[in-house]
């Protein structure tokens, strides 16, 4: 820091090197260190509300809860519907009332592992709060993202919510049952994918005929 | 929206600053924000403005400076700016991860910040401030 020796109601600067993201992201690598020394992977699902998240992630535990350990961090602003929901499935549920923030931040997530028995764990999945344009600035301390989103949101999700994909690993299209009714493009919100982000790995699922839900599980396990 | 707390962080910090240093009134702040930090620059001066109203620091301004975007290939070693998106509905420019020489996915290296660079302040006795 440089500080020019100032008069009275004369201006000067200061330089300060001062990153306003590093408080958040300081704490998601802590977040991840501690997953990483039990072995446990967690993964961030982000998506607007209603795009299917908690049917999602309650269908995926259904599927791999027999074979390996799995818990569910629910953000949430104020209801817990979302983890009563998932807390039938009889695996660890950490409700976060996140009250009037729109999104999760890594300090809040760090606190509910610290309450969970990491060592019996290895999947955690993170939902996120149902929001497409705060979340993708504040990293949790999760090994990958997946962003939802659901054809009954309409054709320019993807176009709409550009900055949300930059940063994820994996995009699943959901409620495909519904695409023709609602007279959307599975194959255009693909393309408007890959034009933000060409590697990024694409499913499209419905829940409703559990089209797409094992290779979810799989990519999921490959991480 | 991220841009309040972005906002809220920015200000405790200045708070912090004029707290300790009772005889410097802040004046500006100078920030730099990347591109692909998507902070939404109308809406943090918005935020900015609410959460400062009758702190110390009430009255400052807030000075953006925007750094561009720069993507690194690992395929063909592209480095540069991004490939912006086409057939957008939003008037401002996206930037994306797709190498604009080979297709591929790219790394963002540079424009991903939001920092204070500097503050601008004036001499005050801290009796009459």
């Amino acid at each position: 820091m440089i500080t020019l020796k100032a008069q009275p109601d004369e201006i000067y600067d200061i330089e300060l090197e001062h990153s306003l993201l590093e408080a958040n992201a300081k704490l998601a690598k802590e977040n991840r260190a501690l997953l990483d020394k039990h072995g446990t992977t967690a993964i961030d699902f982000m998506g607007a509300i209603g795009s299917g998240k908690t049917t999602l992630i309650t269908k995926l535990v259904e599927k791999l809860k027999d074979k390996l350990g799995v818990a569910v961090f629910n953000g949430d602003a104020t209801t817990s519907n979302d983890a009563d929901a998932i807390a039938k499935q009889n695996v660890p549920v950490v409700q976060i009332a996140t009250i009037n923030g729109c999104h999760l931040d890594a300090n809040l997530v760090g606190k509910g592992l610290r309450q969970i028995e990491l060592e019996k764990l290895k999947l955690i999945f993170i939902e996120n709060i149902g929001n497409l344009i705060c979340p993708a600035e504040f990293p949790l301390g999760s090994k990958a993202r997946v962003v939802v989103v659901s054809v009954t949101e309409g054709p320019w999700m993807v176009k709409k919510h550009p900055h949300m994909f930059l940063g994820s690993q994996i995009v699943i299209i959901n409620k495909i049952d519904l695409a023709a009714a609602m007279e959307v493009s599975v194959d255009d919100l693909t393309r408007d994918v890959h034009a933000l982000k060409p590697d990024i790995k694409v499913i499209p699922t419905s829940c409703k005929t559990g089209a797409g839900i094992d290779q979810v599980a799989e990519a999921l396990l490959a991480i | 929206m991220h841009e309040l707390s972005i906002a809220s962080g920015l200000v405790d910090k200045l708070l912090d600053f004029a707290e300790k240093n009772p005889d410097k009134k802040i004046v500006e702040v100078r920030l730099a924000v990347g591109e692909f930090s998507h902070i939404e620059e109308e809406q943090l001066r918005f935020c900015y403005t609410a959460v400062i109203t009758e702190t110390p620091i009430d009255g400052s301004t807030l000075t953006i400076e925007n750094i561009d975007g720069v993507v690194l290939c690992p395929d063909c070693s592209y480095r540069g700016r991004p490939k912006y998106l086409e057939g957008i509905l939003s008037e401002d420019p996206v930037a994306t991860l797709q190498c604009p020489a080979c297709g591929k996915t790219t790394h963002a290296v540079g424009g991903d910040e939001c920092a204070i660079k500097s503050i601008r302040f004036k001499e005050v006795d801290p009796l009459i401030a």
